[in-house]
C-alpha cells in the first residue's frame, strides 16, 4: 500500500515536472496574445478547476457530514475548503497577472474576477463561522449548512452574472459553442496540466485531512 | 546566458516553486506515516 | 402547519411592535444614510447619462445594508432571551422557519414601503416601468429575507453574531444585488415589462433555490 503510494507520488512528481517543461518549451505560442503571455493558462485552468473540484468535495463532505455527523467528515470539509482557498487565491493572483498583460490592469472589475472575489468571500466567511463556534459538533453542523447554502447560489454568479454583463475573459474550455478552439500540443499540455493538479490536490487533501485526524486523536487522548 | 526576461528564467522558477513544494509535502507525509504508525 | 407558522409570525409581530427593536434599527439606520446621500448628491449632482446606474446602484446599497443591520434579530434575539428552547418545544421547525421568514419579508417590506418613495423624491429618480419595479421589489424583498433568515439562524448558534451575519450574508447575496441593480436599472430606463425580465427571472430562481434548500437545512441548524 505504501509502496505503491511512493511510487504515485513521485511519478506525480515527475509528471509536474515535465508538464512545467511543456508549458514553456513544448506548447506553441498562442497567436492574439501579448507575448507568451497566453502560456499562463496551463497553471491558471488548472488552478481554477482545482478550486472548484475542492468546493465540490466540500459540499459532498458537508451533506455526509449532515447525514451522519461523522467528526471524519467534518475533518474533509473542513479540508477541502482550505484547499479551495489555497487555489482560489492562486487562481486570483495568476488571473491578475494574464490581466495586467493582456488589459494594463491588475483588477478591472471583469464579471469573472467578480465571481473569482465572492468565491473568496464565500470561504472567508466559512472560515470566520468556523472560528466562532467553540463547540465541535455544532460547529461542523453550521459550517456544512452554511456550505449548503452557499453552494446553490454559486451557480447564479458563475453563469447567470457573466451572462448579464459583457466580458474580457477568453472563453472558458468549456464555451457556450460546446467546442473547444484550441491547439491541439497546447490542449496536450493543458489536459496534462489539470490531471497533474488534480492530482496534487488529491495528494495535498489526503495529507491534510491525515493531519487533521492526527491532532483530533492527539486532543481526544489529552482530554479523555 | 539566456536573456533576462526569456522564458527560460520563468520555466526555471517555476520549475524551483514546484520543486519545493513537493519536497515540502514528501516531508509531510514520511512524519505523518510515522505518526500514524506510532498510534 | 400554517397555523402554527401564522401563530409565530403574530407573535413576533406583537413583541415587534411593543419593542420596535428592529424596525426602528433599519429604518433609522436606511434614513441616516438616505439622507447624507442626499445631502450630498441631491437630484442634480449626478450626470443624466449616469444616472439610471448610480442611483439604482445606490438605492440597493442604501437597502441592503439597513436590512442586515436588523433581519438577523429574529433568532438572535430568541437565543439573547433564551427562549429558543421554549419555541423549539411550542413549534414544529418548518413552522418556525416559515413564521420568522414572513416577519422578515414584512420587515423588508414596510423599509421599502418609505425608503424607495423618500429615495424617488429627495435624489429626483425617474421611474419609466413602475410595475417592473414594483416585481422587482417584491422579488428581491421575498430572496433577501429567505438567504437573510438562513443566515439568521446559522449565527444565532454562534458567538459574536452581531458582525458575523453581514460576514456571512454578503458574499451569498451578492448575486442578488447585483440582478437587482441591473432590474432596477432597466426598470427605471424603460416601460416595458419585458426590460425586467432577465434579471427578475433570475431573482425569482434564487429565491426558490434558497427556500427550498432551507426547507431541509433549517431543521439540522435549529436542531443541532
Amino acid at each position: 500500500m505504501t509502496r505503491w503510494k511512493t511510487v504515485l507520488v513521485w511519478l506525480l512528481g515527475v509528471w509536474m515536472a515535465v508538464v512545467c517543461w511543456a508549458a514553456f518549451f513544448y506548447a506553441p505560442t498562442a497567436r492574439g496574445f501579448k507575448g507568451e503571455s497566453a502560456r499562463i493558462v496551463f497553471f491558471h485552468v488548472p488552478q481554477a478547476w482545482v478550486a472548484v473540484v475542492a468546493f465540490c468535495v466540500n459540499l459532498v463532505a458537508s451533506i455526509r457530514y449532515l447525514r451522519g455527523r461523522d467528526p471524519l467528515d467534518d475533518i474533509r470539509a473542513a479540508s477541502a475548503a482550505g484547499l479551495g482557498l489555497l487555489f482560489s487565491v492562486l487562481a486570483t493572483i495568476s488571473g491578475s497577472l494574464f490581466a495586467k498583460i493582456m488589459w494594463g490592469s491588475f483588477w478591472n472589475w471583469d464579471p469573472r474576477e467578480i465571481s473569482i472575489a465572492i468565491l473568496l468571500l464565500v470561504y472567508a466567511a466559512y472560515f470566520a463561522l468556523r472560528q466562532a463556534v467553540p463547540d465541535d459538533e455544532r460547529r461542523g453542523t453550521l459550517a456544512a449548512a452554511y456550505a449548503v447554502l452557499a453552494f446553490v447560489t454559486m451557480p447564479f454568479l458563475v453563469f447567470v452574472v457573466p451572462r448579464i454583463y459583457w466580458s474580457l475573459h477568453p472563453d472558458t474550455i468549456i464555451n457556450t459553442s460546446g467546442r473547444i478552439d484550441m491547439e491541439s500540443r497546447m490542449l496536450q499540455v493543458l489536459l496534462g496540466s489539470v490531471a497533474g493538479f488534480t492530482g496534487l490536490f488529491a495528494w495535498l487533501y489526503s495529507l491534510s485531512v491525515r493531519l487533521a485526524r492526527a491532532r483530533l486523536r492527539r486532543r481526544q487522548q489529552e482530554g479523555g | 546566458m539566456p536573456e533576462p526576461e526569456s522564458l527560460f528564467w520563468v520555466a526555471a522558477v517555476t520549475v524551483v516553486i514546484w520543486v519545493g513544494i513537493f519536497l515540502y509535502c514528501l516531508r509531510l507525509e514520511r512524519r505523518l506515516q510515522r505518526l500514524e504508525r506510532g498510534q | 402547519m400554517l397555523g402554527e407558522a401564522l401563530a409565530v409570525l403574530a407573535k413576533e409581530l406583537r413583541s415587534e411592535l411593543r419593542s420596535r427593536v428592529a424596525l426602528n434599527a433599519i429604518l433609522l439606520f436606511a434614513l441616516t444614510t438616505l439622507v447624507a446621500v442626499a445631502y450630498q448628491i441631491g437630484p442634480y449632482r449626478i450626470h443624466e447619462e449616469d444616472r439610471p446606474h448610480l442611483l439604482a446602484a445606490l438605492l440597493w446599497i442604501i437597502l441592503f445594508f439597513a436590512a442586515t443591520s436588523g433581519l438577523a434579530r429574529v433568532f438572535v434575539k430568541e437565543e439573547d432571551a433564551h427562549t429558543a428552547k421554549t419555541l423549539r418545544l411550542a413549534a414544529r421547525p418548518g413552522a418556525v422557519f416559515a413564521g420568522k421568514f414572513a416577519f422578515n419579508v414584512v420587515l423588508l417590506g414596510t423599509l421599502e414601503l418609505v425608503v424607495v418613495p423618500l429615495f424617488c423624491v429627495l435624489l429626483g429618480y425617474r421611474v419609466a416601468g413602475l410595475l417592473g419595479l414594483v416585481l422587482l421589489l417584491a422579488a428581491g424583498t421575498v430572496a433577501l429575507a429567505a438567504v437573510a433568515t438562513m443566515v439568521a439562524a446559522i449565527i444565532s448558534r454562534a458567538s459574536g453574531s452581531g458582525t458575523l451575519f453581514a460576514v456571512l450574508t454578503v458574499p451569498l447575496a451578492l448575486p442578488l444585488l447585483v440582478m437587482l441593480i441591473q432590474g432596477t436599472r432597466a426598470a427605471a430606463g424603460s416601460a416595458e415589462l419585458a426590460a425586467v425580465l432577465p434579471a427578475l427571472r433570475g431573482i425569482v430562481s434564487l429565491a426558490g433555490v434558497t427556500l427550498v434548500s432551507s426547507v431541509f437545512l433549517f431543521p439540522v441548524v435549529w436542531h443541532d
